[in-house]
């Protein structure tokens, strides 16, 4: 079977500045493919390439056997790429549950059944106490959930999350593991950026280091944290030398 | 499952049925020909900032250029019936139906500007279409149009002798205007437009078309608005472009919405409710100094309430019941 996001030779340059150089990454079904680096290496970038926010200077990025590189993310949500973004935008003056419905209604055309749909979402990520709070009024952790809930709810094959564990608390964080494991579980496949390595690694089944833009190793966790190169991106060739 | 909302639409229905039907019978014993006046005015307004807030309100694209469509209306009817015989029921389907496909053709350049330069370009096409209408001899120029009269009916949508019969239609406009928004509400589009308000790059993610979502909008909003101006025609029998299309009308449809709470169901009608009486009557009790002192009081109460209440006046009903809330 094919894999279900593959990208090919992907470049993206803004001006001067190459953000992304010939990346290629595939991602199979139902596999949580964790991407990381350092600060800059350019996963932002590649994340909003997979989206559809922009186009990719150069390459082509290929969803579930077909050509997206031209389609714009409202068209990519409907094939069924969902995405979380890094700095949180829920819709402020709407209703938790409105915010998920805005989600939902990219399958259901029925309202009832739309709504119907964004409270079982919420219940699978555990909101569904807060549904009728305004979305301003929740805390950073349950905005993360939030976010998640809202690309679940739009029924995705593959599912972007962008540091969702990111600023939590240990226990906040567990939560989002366990959430991230739920949604494999139900056949959604993960591509995750994360920072946090000691909380991401044990998630991953695989891990992709990007560095300065170009696709630096990829591999099982545990090998990829012991690679030398890793370790020279993150700490400094000082480090390396002693691994 | 969340019955609290359902319960929430109907109530909503339930009070505007009951708010109208109220209205219906105050003409029985209003005979004043001068509060019969407001009271259309009041009605009307309520109407066409409950269209204005559709667009600016729900989908967050502040125009400050709806006198354009209100003009639309006015002029199409108008146009249609002195030149061609047109009925005025018929010339207010067309003008809104101009108006319609005009705020799409706008929208297709303008929606892709953002914030304030948004609200800047919906001025100035406004002002031109004004310049324009003002030179263009055929429909009048300057001097307008007057809309001959020949006698009171319905079918002609003409009445010189009373006023009742505009207060009905009036009141008919804004329950349409309320009725679509309640229903609007509830429905893809509703949420759509919220969310394009929000957050249109959270929005797109979520497999919404921002682009359409706003055209979509923009017809809507530009059809209700041009029907009341077609109405307004009709009710003052002869318009210029300066009293159809001028920028205060843009500002008069936007005030009640924000002024009574932008992007809600009720704001605009209670907006209109309020302001549009007091409009008027402070024109009338301290207008006639010649100073100006009219604008003046209704500029200061539109800056305390402002003040008081960012958030609309609707904001009030909010507070009261938490307060019952917490009370229990």
């Amino acid at each position: 079977m094919t894999a279900l996001l593959e990208t090919r030779g992907v470049w993206q340059r803004f001006g001067g500045l190459v953000a992304n150089s010939d990346v290629s990454i595939s991602v199979g079904r139902g596999e949580i493919v964790g991407l990381i680096g350092p600060n800059g290496a350019g996963k932002s970038t590649l994340f909003n390439l997979i989206a559809g926010v922009l186009p990719p200077t150069q390459g082509s990025i290929l969803f579930d056997g077909e050509d997206v590189t031209k389609l714009p993310a409202a068209e990519r949500c409907q094939r069924g790429v969902g995405r979380t973004f890094q700095v949180v935008k829920s819709f402020e003056t709407m209703t938790v549950i409105d915010n998920v419905i805005v989600g939902a209604l990219i399958r259901n055309t029925k309202m009832r059944i739309a709504r119907q749909k964004a409270y079982e979402v919420l219940e699978f990520c555990g909101l569904a106490a807060r549904a009728d709070k305004l979305a301003a009024d929740l805390v950073p952790s349950e905005k993360r959930r939030l976010e998640v809930a809202r690309a679940l709810a739009t029924e995705p094959k593959l599912l972007l999350l962008d540091e969702v564990l990111t600023g939590l608390t240990p226990v906040e964080a567990q939560t989002g593991v366990e959430l991230v494991r739920k949604v494999r579980a139900t056949g959604v496949t993960v591509l995750m950026v994360e920072h946090v390595m000691e909380i991401v690694m044990p998630l991953v089944d695989r891990a992709i280091v990007l560095n300065l833009g170009k696709v630096l190793v990829e591999g099982k966790p545990t090998e990829v944290v012991r690679n030398p190169e890793v370790i020279s991106a993150y700490l400094g060739d000082r480090h390396a030398v002693g691994a | 499952m969340d019955t609290h909302f359902a319960q929430r639409r109907r109530r909503d229905l339930i009070v505007a049925a009951c708010l109208a039907a109220v209205a219906a019978l105050v003409p029985l014993f209003v005979k004043d020909v001068y509060v019969q006046n407001i009271m259309v005015l009041t009605l009307m307004y309520a109407a066409l900032s409950q269209s204005w807030n559709i667009l600016s309100g729900y989908c967050g694209q502040i125009s400050l250029g709806h006198a354009l469509y209100f003009g639309l209306g006015a002029y199409t009817t108008a146009l249609l019936f002195t030149k061609f015989g047109v009925l005025p029921w018929f010339g207010m389907l067309a003008g809104g139906a101009i108006s319609a496909v005009i705020a799409m053709a706008l929208g297709y350049p303008c929606f892709r500007l953002r914030g304030h330069y948004f609200v800047i370009a919906t001025i100035v096409i406004a002002e031109i279409a004004l310049l324009l209408i003002q030179n263009w001899d055929w429909a009048g120029a300057a001097l307008g149009i007057d809309i001959p009269v020949r006698g009171d009916s319905w079918l002609k949508f003409q009445f010189a002798r009373s006023k009742l019969p505009y207060f009905y239609f009036a009141l008919a406009l804004a329950c349409i205007a309320w009725l679509v928004t309640w229903w609007l509400e509830d429905s893809k589009w509703g949420y759509w437009w919220r969310a394009v308000k929000d957050n249109p790059d959270a929005a797109e993610s979520l497999g919404v078309v921002v682009f359409y979502s706003k055209m979509g909008a923009a017809a809507v909003s530009a059809f209700l608005v041009a029907v009341g101006g077609s109405f307004y025609a009709q009710f003052v029998s002869y318009i210029d472009p300066e009293s159809v299309m001028g920028f205060q009308f843009s500002l008069l449809m936007a005030l009640p919405a924000v002024l009574g709470g932008i992007g809600t169901l009720w704001g605009p009608v209670l907006g209109a409710v309020i302001l549009i009486p007091l409009t008027e009557l402070t024109r009338s009790f301290v207008g006639g100094s010649g100073r100006g002192v009219d604008l003046i009081v209704y500029g200061a109460l539109i800056v305390a309430i402002s003040l008081a209440l960012p958030k609309g006046l609707v904001s009030v009903f909010g507070m009261l019941s938490g307060r019952k809330e917490a009370a229990r």
